[in-house]
């Protein structure tokens, strides 16, 4: 088991976001989280990156707990989050951007890395001296992406990448975390747009205030007449 | 022309020590948003570390200045860890008022340890030479001050634009939240702050009780309060702006005295007609010279 989360509690003061949720991820997978604003999707994200602290729980990746861990120290574990909203330094250029997130890669890596994004990524080679504030929504999420691969994240979460894309930005964006996932990065996918999820996972877990509802292949998911009728529109 | 040529240097050797203090209250504000009211009396220390390098232990100039900087830049990191990070959840209020509690602890320490009298470094620190370029005399320190100064910006500038650390400063200005998911600890980004903003407060301080030798334990407040104008009329937040803000406030504070006699205005107007342009500045550009909005997140 390359990672999983067992028994996760997390609150905000007193508002209980999740409670009690575990999953697992195997090595190579694409594991996405669905179901709907407020079920703690973003929540549990965001504590598995260190940016908040569990009330109770484990997050175990590669045999350590990254539940008490600061949120550099999870980078340096191998664990990148692409957070919600993309979060671009608007005002340091794509190459900056990039160079920053190697903050703690050496130097031959980081250009090793920094290659291997523009490969995936040419518009962020044409533009790698724009700032970020100037990129348009598809071409940040493009460099969220690529940061998150220039820290060495072997394990990449990802927080809603489709939200505010257009439908063929979004069917772009995720046929590149396809090739990424082929060239060997686990990845956890949250997703409000549950349809492109299960289509690019192998699996999911279907979240309802902090709890796990529902969990299975994709495919069985897909079917299911819960999902169907609270996520697919069906 | 002489005249205006003396007055052109002296402008640029006030304005120059303005700037140095300048940039630590921008450097601080950039990363923390705080304004930290205790720079002007760090500057204060600065400027007795100095005596205490160049009396105490018989230092020539530029290890003093270096031994100065070095332990205001780590008194700084200290302050920070003790006073200020503590409170980094807290009200800004409350924060701003530690600051200047910090101040008062400086300013009263200093006084306790060192007593009333005020202080100057020993004549041998720097020996003045007067040159006469194309019939205008010039001394060295001025020369110093200024080439020292602008060495010191320098290589300021190169750090925050062309490294990592500097990305990364510039990266917390921007967005606090995304910063440590690039692997960066927030911590360590801020102490590196302090320890650049406050060791070019202390070059500040020493290089300022050379070219006026009296030291006392409250030098730091006129200084830092004027410092503190010139960082936001330069657009705090902005290390250019700082620059471009204490040699404004420089050059006014030199040209309103040693012009305004011939046009009727008192010297004594010196401050009022260098705060009211600076007021002025910020009515037309809220913001300062290279402040930019800054868009507020939620």
């Amino acid at each position: 088991m390359l990672f999983s989360v067992q028994d996760l509690h997390v609150s905000y003061g007193s508002i209980r976001a999740v409670h009690g949720v575990s999953f697992e991820v195997d090595e190579g997978e694409i594991v996405t989280l669905i179901g709907a604003n407020g079920a703690g999707k973003s929540t549990i994200l965001n504590t598995i990156a260190g940016l908040q602290r569990p009330d109770q729980g484990e997050i175990i990746y590669r045999g350590a707990n990254l539940a008490r861990m600061d949120a550099h120290n999870v980078v340096k574990q191998g664990v990148a989050l692409v957070p919600e909203g993309r979060r671009i330094f608007g005002n340091l250029t794509v190459y900056e951007n990039l160079r920053l997130a190697g903050f703690q890669v050496s130097r031959d890596d980081l250009e090793a890395r920094i290659k291997l994004v523009y490969s995936y990524f040419p518009r962020l080679e044409e533009r790698r001296d724009q700032l970020g504030d100037t990129l348009s929504g598809g071409e940040q999420q493009m460099l969220a992406v690529g940061r998150a691969l220039v820290t060495g994240g072997r394990l990449m979460l990802l927080d809603e990448p489709s939200m505010g894309l257009a439908p063929i930005l979004v069917q772009h964006i995720f046929e590149i975390l396809a090739e990424i996932n082929r060239q060997g990065t686990t990845i956890l996918l949250v997703e409000q747009n549950a349809h492109m999820a299960l289509k690019l996972a192998n699996r999911g877990y279907v979240l309802e205030t902090g709890s796990v509802m529902l969990s299975g292949p994709s495919k069985e998911l897909a079917e299911s007449p819960e999902v169907q009728r609270a996520y697919l529109g069906g | 022309m002489e005249f205006f040529v003396q007055q052109f240097v002296n402008a640029l050797q006030l304005g120059s020590l303005y700037a140095l203090i300048a940039l630590g209250y921008t450097m601080v504000y950039g990363v923390l948003l705080l304004i930290n009211f205790a720079h002007g009396d760090i500057f204060m220390v600065g400027a007795f570390l100095g005596v205490f390098g160049s009396i105490t232990l018989d230092l020539p100039f530029v290890p003093t200045l270096v031994l100065s900087m070095v332990l205001t830049g780590l008194l700084g990191v200290g302050i920070e860890r003790v006073a200020y990070k503590p409170l980094r959840q807290a009200s800004r209020l409350s924060v701003v008022i530690t600051a200047l509690g910090v101040g008062l602890l400086l300013e009263n320490g200093m006084l306790a340890l060192t007593g009333a009298n005020p202080r100057s470094y020993p004549q041998t620190f720097i020996t003045t030479r007067v040159y006469d370029i194309g019939g205008v005399a010039i001394s060295n320190v001025k020369i110093i001050i200024i080439v020292l100064a602008a060495l010191l910006f320098a290589g300021l500038y190169t750090i925050v634009q062309r490294t990592k650390w500097g990305m990364a400063m510039r990266a917390i200005s921007y967005d606090k939240f995304a910063v440590p998911l690039m692997g960066v600890s927030q911590d360590q980004i801020i102490s590196l702050t302090f320890l650049l903003g406050t060791g070019l407060a202390a070059a500040g301080g020493i290089l300022w009780g050379v070219a006026f030798p009296v030291l006392n334990p409250y030098m730091g407040l006129r200084v830092g309060w004027k410092a503190f104008v010139a960082a936001v009329v330069g657009g705090i937040g902005d290390i250019r702006g700082a620059a471009a803000g204490g040699l404004l406030l420089g050059f006014i504070e030199i040209f309103v005295p040693a012009y305004g006699d011939s046009i009727g205005i008192s010297s004594t107007w010196r401050d009022p007609i260098a705060f009211g342009l600076l007021l002025i500045i910020l009515v037309v550009r809220p913001t300062g010279l290279f402040g930019v909005a800054r868009r507020q997140k939620v």
